[in-house]
């Protein structure tokens, strides 16, 4: 198990082509868009009619089959059944069931991949995330856009080739930099997190009073002091060196160039939503992810907060989808008209689902329910996927799977197929072994493919 | 390898076999796809028969198999092994496994040279003696040469330096940094909120160990195990705040055993990265694939570990028990002030007590005739009712003492916005109560449901209750009494709680009865904040049926005499009226506390008040000083073999022991913590000091002897030099594990001497330097750009020890991802060696995680080095360097000499302990004359440029050239050289 040869440590230019992958990718980038926080599945996508009838009623031990639950509802005393509280249609050809809450995603029903069979192993947030983004519930693995730029390198010439993108503002659960970190990988491969307060990039911008022609000249005269040094020592670190402060200087135009929205035009813009030339928000990320697509970064990851409904769901969750609903779609067109879907993947999700019992306070006004790691749903556009597609399927209660059960580690290693990448030779040796992102499973959901 | 060179098992057969072989046969069994093994000495006898399979032409037999994905055997590897067939096959243990001896050779160099020759390399020179002196200062302290140093150094000055320099505080600074970071040291707990703990104390443990040298198996033991020493001292305890370091989890609703069962296996792993050099991790779910480790010895290891009294759901704030207080000596004699201050003020008080006693009586003759003269306990009083009346629906009726409150399962009366009281803070109720229903809220600041969030005192079932929640099933506190209180009849109630977090902080008299209560819910690990107002007789979704009166609320734990004294509705007057003997213990509390308040003399009022205002005093420093998280062995916990790894499937029981395939414990040695320390530092240990001496040997040449620093074991690197190895690890423990002996002998080598040039051939023969034919030149470690930075520019505030503090950070990283505010220091805090730089595991410092330093998220050895654009823009462009290149202009000017030349020559001496060639200085000086063209031009620019950090601009300077020089020290802050050890 030979490491392969296109695996190569020089990034920052591109590697990608045909011959370099394990198999002819059908995706050349990924846009993640992480819903942090676990949204419900039986709000937006899981649609059980007959949990109506159930209303109130305790959860069945039939359902439950002792399976563990978090401590925070594990000493309730009663487990009462909420269906949702919000009305489902069918849409496009595919008939997907859709919630009131996402209209505009119900309108690109027929470009989704709906995976309503994702579950994963940890039943709280920091493993839970962990897990799913970088294998291990146990902080010191690579993320997965780490693994991504490693594997492929970058096709962006003056940006970094896995960029995170976090919405500001709202509250929800905390991130962590290890879900865009390198673990053991080289730095090189981290997340580059682009910033919407302060400089997009960290350390981007300048001092004051330094120009763009004096950091020029600053630089030739570093360069010349260097290559001195080189041609002294013979080392090529030195070399590699001059080439970084080289690409840093190009970076330091080519981020401001790619937040300038003058050249977009309006009616895109205003697709994405009325926020969407407000910094921070998840409509303007949205935009910018589409931007660093076309730019050539290959992994983009988003995170949007505020999805751990405990309580306040009835007000909440609402509030999540008409910050979300519109700019992930309109992502999803804005990419198809311009060509670029068939080779960008599109990813939505967070890191768990959500219980059928109500946990806290259930009142006319509000309920709350717990995390639920046995079964949530996810969608996929693009890349790939096979578009109009329903995938899995839950029992009455969207407790456990019934059919077509998708492991997180399936789903990465799907991911990673999509990309032209076999997950079981994307390997890193460290401390004495082959390190891959799905540890030693997963498998390929061939299934949701395009064939 | 060479041919026509002797075939060694453990260099060149083992790797092949350990890669492609031991998955499917070796030393794990759940995984062994036939009897037939290749670890073990058995193996000897099957070269032939692996030889034939590895050749196999047939695709369906060949080994590795293709069926399985792999692919048959290089080449060479499959010439390797018929060469070892041919010279008998013979079988070799592992060689770390088997402890060092020592090998023939007279020291480093000639083990270097020898391997040199092997190949046909030479050493290099020695290094110029600015070059050697600037690299030793780096590698000994992780500063520069002062210029002045550097100006008049010679070689012959050398040993003179490093000695000097290994004595040096900074120089245990150095040492503390590393072991810092494999000790996954942090200032937060790591896991989703990661909220604050405090463990500098431990920190300054570390660094007092370095500097005075201590040796490394005591340093080992004390950190071990340094509690089960006999008659630990203080340090001996901080010290074991090591195996406290690991992340811990405050996340609501974690499964309490499945992260207690984490930090025991993170004790375990990394005691094995750290010590042993060994991958014991990979046999936590099953038998390690390639190293004589099975899952038993993970358990038997985790044994040693598992009797830890702690919780897997910690505090998010603030250290988790167990913990100490670490004073430091001076926090220590002066709390031992205070202490004596507070003897002799309860000795002056009572020395007095007989007097006191006289003056009481003679004090009660003289009241016991004042009509109505009473007394209550005022201090920290903050709610007062004697409902005398009430609103609607509530009714009055005949109190206790006076009117009373008559509620009728409907009624409240709202105190307002008082009483916010929280998880640390202590307080205390006293009240009178008639219960006439089971279940009924008597007082409460809570939100009105009965998980609500909040504090209340109830009556459920019949008894009394108590309740303090974040949220109800996993953060509160919640206690009943074990006795019912009587329906339909007056009781009075007096409740304190001490502010521990704890329900055994809590008492709870009922008519000055102390009462047995029964803690059912122990888990307030969060503050709380209700947003309703302080009710009597309502909140958390119940009402009161019944009355209730003379309801009082301290902001304070009362005391037991305070408490009691609450009850007593006779006034002073009529208790002095009543005979000494038949006064009950709450009287007599209240009649002694009203005399000391109002009836005594001035001389013990005022020694009362002393020993009172000592006791505070005491109590309040002893409340400011540091704690540190300890290691403590509580009752044995039995150790399970844990099947897949998993918390929740127990297998065999284990008792705690070394891993097997290592030399036994001695039977001398206890089967604790204790042992396990005596154990690793013992003579037969065949890794620890082999393990100690390869990252001692990484830390001066970039690259272990051994690359894989974190593995020694099968699948880790032959080493480079094995006899050098070997010969350090025997020396190392022959001169008593003394650090800093080894430390120079490596310094004072030929080996470490050499220049660090070389020539293309050079690079092309030996890349990495792995045979050692030249000096090390790489990149400094992340801390170290920037305390060099500060130390170039004065700005360095050195002093050594103490509290974490937060130097720049851009604005807004907390907030983004987990909110909380990032609060930069002013002053020294901004300006402190890195290795007190505040550490948020979570969002860990952006400039330490640039320059490749490990995240602290767990045990990390190995160093690596990348080179990359983040790091460009963060040395030309993060106001930590853009205000050191400032100051390090200021000094040019101030210090450097009169002409730009001999300025640009000075700063070159300051950060590269050198004269700079004459294409430097020109490029320098280019630099120069076109920033004050252009700062002419522009001196608003010129002023803006100098705008960055909060030190002061000598404003006795001219701008332009200020602006100018600003320009050309951070040109030299840039370079290449400046950030690497040459």
């Amino acid at each position: 198990m030979k490491r392969r040869t296109f695996l190569t440590t020089a990034a920052l230019h591109s590697l990608l082509n045909a011959q370099a992958t394990h198999h002819a990718p059908k995706a050349k980038r990924i846009i993640y868009l992480f819903q942090s926080g676990g949204p419900s599945q039986l709000e937006l996508f899981d649609y059980k009619p007959r949990l109506r009838d159930k209303y109130k009623e305790e959860l069945p031990d039939s359902i439950r089959m002792g399976q563990r639950l978090t401590g925070m509802s594990s000493t309730q005393s009663t487990f009462p059944v909420v269906p949702a509280r919000f009305s489902f249609q069918q849409h496009g050809q595919s008939g997907a069931w859709i919630s009131e809450l996402l209209p505009h995603t119900a309108k690109i029903a027929d470009k989704l991949t709906v995976v309503r069979s994702i579950h994963t192993e940890a039943i709280n947030h920091d493993p839970a995330v962990t897990f799913l983004q970088t294998g291990s519930q146990i902080a010191g693995r690579p993320s997965m856009g780490s693994w991504v730029s490693y594997g492929l390198g970058s096709e962006a010439k003056d940006l970094p080739g896995f960029v995170v993108m976090i919405s500001v503002g709202s509250g929800g659960q905390p991130l962590y930099d290890r879900l865009w970190g390198s673990g053991f990988l080289p730095t090189q491969y981290q997340g580059v997190k682009f910033r919407s307060v302060g400089d997009p990039v960290l350390f981007l911008r300048d001092p004051e009073g330094v120009s763009r022609e004096d950091r020029r000249a600053y630089l030739d005269s570093l360069a010349a002091i260097n290559q001195s040094k080189f041609n002294e020592t013979g080392d090529p670190e030195i070399a590699t060196r001059i080439a970084q402060y080289e690409m840093a200087f190009q970076m330091q135009a080519s981020v401001p160039e790619l937040t300038d929205l003058s050249k977009e035009s309006a009616s895109v813009v205003e697709s994405y939503g009325a926020d969407a030339r407000k910094p921070g928000t998840f409509a303007y990320n949205c935009l910018m992810a589409r931007r660093l697509a076309e730019r050539g970064v290959r992994f983009i990851q988003l995170y949007h907060r505020d999805w751990d409904h405990h309580g306040g769901l009835q007000k909440g969750l609402p509030a999540r989808c008409r910050e979300t609903d519109q700019p992930a779609a309109a992502l999803v067109r804005d990419l198809e008209q311009r060509g670029m879907l068939q080779d960008t993947l599109v990813v939505w999700g967070g890191e768990f689902g959500r219980t059928v019992y109500c946990q806290g306070r259930l009142t006319d006004q509000d309920y709350g329910r717990d995390h639920h790691p046995r079964c949530f749903t996810m969608w996929m556009a693009g890349g790939g996927m096979k578009p109009g597609l329903v995938y899995g399927e839950t029992d009455d209660y969207s407790y456990n799977i019934v059919a077509d059960p998708v492991h997180v580690h399936d789903l990465q290693a799907t991911l990673l197929h999509c990309l032209g990448i076999d997950h079981t030779k994307l390997t890193y040796r460290y401390a004495g072994r082959y390190f891959r992102l799905t540890d030693v499973h997963g498998n390929v959901v061939k299934k949701i493919l395009q064939s | 390898m060479l041919a026509g060179q002797q075939v060694e098992f453990n260099r060149d057969i083992r790797p092949i076999l350990s890669d492609r072989c031991f998955a499917c046969h070796g030393p794990d069994a759940a995984n062994r796809k036939s009897p037939l093994r290749l670890d073990v000495p058995s193996a000897a006898g099957k070269g032939s028969e692996i030889y034939a399979r590895v050749t196999e032409t047939n695709i369906a037999k060949r080994m590795p198999p293709a069926y399985a994905g792999h692919a048959a055997l290089a080449k060479s590897d499959i010439e390797t092994i018929k060469r070892w067939i041919d010279q008998g096959a013979p079988w070799q243990n592992h060689w770390s496994l088997v402890a060092p001896t020592r090998p023939n050779g007279g020291g480093i160099d000639e083990f270097v040279r020898r391997r040199l020759q092997r190949d046909g390399l030479k050493t290099s020179a020695q290094a110029p003696a600015h070059t050697l002196l600037r690299r030793v200062y780096l590698d000994l302290t992780g500063l520069p040469p002062s210029p002045e140093l550097a100006a008049k150094f010679t070689i012959a000055d050398y040993e003179r330096v490093v000695d000097q320099l290994l004595a040096s505080p900074e120089h245990a600074e150095r040492m503390a940094q590393r072991w810092l970071e494999w000790a996954r040291y942090a200032d937060t707990n790591g896991y989703q909120s990661d909220g604050v703990r405090d463990m500098w104390r431990w920190r300054d443990w570390v660094i007092d160990a370095y500097k005075t040298n201590m040796p490394f198996d005591k340093f080992t033991i004390e950190q071990i195990a340094g509690d089960l020493l006999p008659n630990a001292t203080l340090p001996q305890k901080i010290a074991t705040g090591f195996h406290r370091n690991h992340r811990t989890n405050a996340e609501g609703g974690i499964v309490e055993e499945e992260f207690r069962v984490e930090y025991v296996a993170d004790r375990v792993e990394t005691t094995a990265t750290v010590w042993l050099g060994l991958t014991l991790g990979c046999a936590r779910c099953h038998d390690h694939k390639y190293d004589p480790l099975t899952q038993k010895d993970f358990y038997s290891m985790f044994a040693f570990y598992n009797n830890v009294p702690e919780r897997g759901l910690v505090y998010n704030f603030g250290n988790e028990e167990p913990t100490i207080k670490a004073p430091t000596p001076e926090m220590a004699a002066k709390l031992a002030e205070y202490d004596a201050k507070l003897r002799s003020a309860e000795a002056n008080w009572n020395a007095l007590s007989a007097q006191s006693g006289k003056e009481r009586k003679i004090w009660e003759r003289r009241i016991k005739d004042r009509k109505e003269y009473d007394w209550r306990v005022e201090k920290g009083l903050i709610i007062y009712d004697d409902l005398e009346s009430c609103d609607t629906p509530c009714t009055v009726t005949e109190g206790k003492r006076g009117k009373a409150a008559q509620f009728n399962g409907a009624a409240q009366v709202s105190a307002g916005d008082k009483a916010n009281f929280n998880y640390m803070s202590p307080y205390s109720f006293a009240a009178w109560v008639k219960p006439e229903s089971e279940n009924g809220t008597i007082l409460s600041r809570i939100e009105d449901y009965w998980e609500g969030e909040g504090y209340g005192l109830y009556v459920k079932q019949g008894n009394l209750h108590f309740v303090a929640t974040r949220r109800y099933t996993d953060i509160s506190l919640r206690l009943e009494t074990e006795e019912k209180l009587a329906q339909g009849k007056w009781q009075h109630l007096a409740f304190t709680y001490d502010g521990t977090r704890k329900g055994a902080g809590v008492r709870i008299w009922i008519d000055g009865r102390p009462a047995k209560i029964k803690i059912t819910f122990d888990e307030l690990t969060y503050p709380f904040g209700p947003k309703v107002p302080f009710l009597i007789g309502s909140g958390g979704g119940m009402k009161f049926t019944g009355a209730i009166d003379d309801v009082r609320v301290f902001d304070r734990a009362l005391t037991e005499e305070e408490a009691l004294s609450t009850a007593v509705l006779e006034t002073i007057d009529q208790i002095a009226a009543i005979p000494e003997k038949r006064r009950t213990a709450q009287q007599r509390a209240k009649l002694q506390l009203a005399f000391l308040d109002q009836g005594a003399s001035a001389p013990i009022k005022d020694t009362l008040a002393a020993r009172d205002a000592a006791r505070i005093e005491r109590d309040k420093y002893n409340e400011t000083l540091p704690t540190v998280m300890v290691m403590v062995e509580g009752p044995k916990r039995q150790a399970y073999l844990l099947k897949r790894g998993a918390y929740d499937a127990r297998g065999e029981a284990v008792e705690s022991a070394t891993p097997h395939a290592l030399p036994a414990m001695k039977p001398e040695w206890p089967r604790n913590r204790l042992g396990l320390a005596q154990w690793l530092v013992d003579r037969h240990n065949p890794l620890t000091a082999r393990v100690q001496m390869n990252r001692m040997w990484q830390m001066f040449f970039g690259t272990g002897l051994v690359k894989t620093v974190e593995d020694l074991g099968s699948q880790g690197e032959w080493p480079s030099h094995l006899a050098l190895l070997d010969y350090l690890a025997v020396e190392f423990m022959d001169r008593g594990w003394d650090l800093r002996a080894m430390e120079k002998l490596i310094v004072m080598s030929e080996a470490y001497r050499q220049t660090s040039a070389a020539s293309p051939e050079q690079w092309q023969r030996d890349p990495e330097n792995r045979l050692i034919s030249r000096g090390p030149r790489v990149r400094l470690p992340a801390a170290f750009v920037r305390d060099q930075a500060l130390a170039v520019s004065g700005l360095l505030v050195n002093k050594t020890g103490g509290p974490s503090v937060k130097p720049y950070q851009p604005p807004g990283l907390w907030q983004e991802l987990s909110g909380g505010a990032y609060r930069e220091d002013k002053g020294d805090g901004l300006y402190r060696r890195s290795l007190y730089t505040y550490w948020k595991r979570t969002v860990a410092p952006p400039m330490m995680i640039n320059f490749d330093s490990p995240t602290r998220e767990g045990c990390v050895v190995r160093e690596t080095r990348t080179n990359t654009p983040l790091q460009a823009l963060n040395l030309m462009n993060d106001v930590t360097f853009v205000e050191a290149a400032r100051k390090f202009a200021e000094r040019m000017i101030r210090e450097g000499g009169a002409s730009v030349d001999d300025r640009v020559a000075y700063a070159w001496r300051v950060a590269l302990a050198r004269a700079p060639s004459a294409k430097e200085a020109s490029a320098a000086r280019l630099t120069y004359d076109r920033f004050v063209k252009k700062f002419d031009a522009d001196p608003k620019a010129a002023e803006r440029s100098l705008n960055a950090g909060a030190s002061e601009r000598d404003k006795s300077l001219n701008i332009t050239e200020l602006a100018a020089y600003t320009m050309v020290a951070s040109l030299i802050l840039n370079l290449d050289e400046t950030v690497t050890k040459e």
